[in-house]
């Protein structure tokens, strides 16, 4: 069977786990709710102020005070429903005792964590499907600025990309479920906010300005895409997978 | 399956000189062992002995520290794939997800294993038809009994049909009908040419249905020898004393 198949398989057994898991279904059904609330708040704002804003000529849109800052709360509540999601993809096999059965099936570590992480992704990309179903079902209805949303997709879309792999590799590492979701949070916040005594201190370049994803994000947000950035959450998520997988071997060896 | 210059079938499993630390211990020391097709090989030995530990790197699950392992010939060290398509394992204790059905998890099994459409339907029917699993398939597998656990694991273990059947102390949690048909189908799937290996506490079990009986002490091999159906009391005193003497005096004995 080819590394694709295998990684699918792994992927279709992880995917029907989380549809079935009560706590998945749980944080979609509460995260969506809230940002449905806010949708109509945001919405309501935005069509309070369309009188006012009609008399600047570049005055912000649509899309800069409905669209994007719903995404900007995804982005929020991201940091806490992907280490959730995420912390039983091997840690919960571990725990389990299921964890054999995967390498007893001659798969390798290097497709076991594509396919815990594709599952995830797959979830991941559902609920910013859905909620970016929002504002799309007005779009006959305003003038969306299609550039900047599809930059802001993209950029929340590298986000949770990343956060995933992060979630993956603390399930990995962390021995319970639980264990992974606090160390995965901790590191994505970490990692959001690494920066903020450099701003503080009046510093916008630098390696801690680098490491920091919120420098990455928050351009693609306004609607500014690099390579620079793409390369960022390619590179985390490269290293995060790479590190699972790295674990899961020493697992092998271990025992 | 290949075979010998003799004509015999060659070995399934070869395990030459393996070894393996454990939680700072040697938990299998310089074991070798070989099994051919059809043979059932009961092994024996008290906790701690070794036995799970072997089964383990038997199954690509855990690696050895040193030796080797031949799945068909071939070093499962260049392929460790080969556990796929040619061995089944019961882990102990039949470790499930509970959150999927008796027939999610034979599908997900079977595709693990390399089996898609048709050859994955008639594989999941034929074992769930087998082990008489009909009434469980939508059940959640968080609520099935021990027993029907264990019958699940076996399913799991032989959907793919494979040529090595690694058992680890299966009868437990059985009640005495349910490991009577364990019994009948572990001889059925040796009359078909797979090999098994059982791990097992129940000497009666092993002189039921093993050919041959391997004892582990201390992670070392200090038994190998056929057994016949009436040998139980001679097995039970090798046992004994091998578990509470050693090699040394079981071999005086």
């Amino acid at each position: 069977m080819s590394a694709l198949a295998d990684t699918f398989a792994v992927a279709r057994l992880e995917w029907r786990r989380m549809v079935v898991r009560p706590l998945s279904w749980m944080l979609a059904a509460l995260t969506l709710a809230w940002l449905a609330w806010n949708f109509t708040l945001l919405l309501g704002g935005f069509l309070a102020g369309q009188v006012q804003r009609a008399a600047l000529p570049d005055g912000p849109g649509f899309t800069d005070l409905v669209a994007v800052p719903l995404l900007g709360q995804l982005a929020q509540l991201s940091f806490l429903v992907v280490p959730l999601l995420g912390m039983s993809a091997i840690a919960g096999e571990r725990r389990n005792g299921t964890l054999p059965l995967l390498f007893a099936a001659g798969l390798p570590a290097s497709r076991i964590v594509p396919g815990k992480y594709l599952a995830l992704l797959g979830w991941l990309m559902l609920w910013l499907a859905l909620t970016l179903a929002m504002p799309l079902a007005l779009a006959h209805a305003t003038d969306l600025d299609w550039g900047k949303l599809a930059s802001a997709t993209l950029g929340l879309a590298l986000m949770l990309a990343a956060l995933a792999a992060l979630g993956v590799a603390c399930s990995a590492f962390a021995p319970h479920p639980a264990i992974a979701a606090a160390a995965a949070l901790i590191i994505a916040l970490a990692l959001w906010s690494v920066n903020v005594g450099a701003q503080m201190a009046g510093i916008s370049g630098g390696v801690l300005n680098w490491l920091a994803m919120s420098t990455h994000e928050q351009p693609m947000l306004r609607g500014l895409v690099s390579t620079a950035d793409l390369a960022w959450f390619a590179l985390l998520i490269a290293v995060a997978l790479a590190l699972a997988a790295r674990r899961l071997d020493n697992e092998r060896e271990r025992g | 399956m290949t075979t010998s210059p003799t004509g015999a079938p060659a070995p399934i499993l070869q395990l030459d000189r393996i070894s393996r630390r454990r939680a700072g211990r040697a938990a299998v020391q310089q074991l070798s062992l070989s099994l051919r097709p059809g043979q059932v090989l009961g092994l024996l030995g008290v906790n701690g002995a070794g036995k799970s530990t072997t089964l383990s790197m038997i199954a690509g699950a855990l690696r050895p520290d040193s030796g080797s392992i031949r799945l068909d010939g071939i070093d499962l060290r260049e392929q460790p794939a080969l556990t796929r398509t040619l061995l089944g394992w019961l882990p102990e204790r039949a470790p499930l997800w509970s959150e999927l059905t008796v027939a999610e998890h034979l599908t997900a099994h079977a595709r693990l294993r390399g089996l898609n459409g048709a050859a994955q339907r008639t594989a999941c029917t034929a074992v769930i038809d087998r082990l008489d699993l009909q009434p469980l398939t939508r059940r959640l597998a968080g609520v099935l009994s021990q027993g029907q656990r264990q019958r699940l694991g076996l399913a799991c273990a032989l959907v793919h049909r494979p040529a090595l059947l690694v058992l680890d102390e299966p009868a437990n949690a059985l009640d005495p009908v349910q490991a009577a048909a364990l019994r009948g189908l572990i001889r059925e799937q040796a009359a078909a040419g797979t090999a098994v290996i059982l791990s097992t506490h129940l000497l009666a079990e092993v002189t039921a249905v093993c050919d041959r009986v391997a004892i582990l002490h201390d992670g070392c091999l200090r038994h190998d020898a056929a057994v016949q159906a009436d040998d139980h009391p001679a097995l039970e005193r090798t046992f004994f004393q091998i578990a509470m003497h050693g090699d040394a005096t079981a071999r005086a004995a």
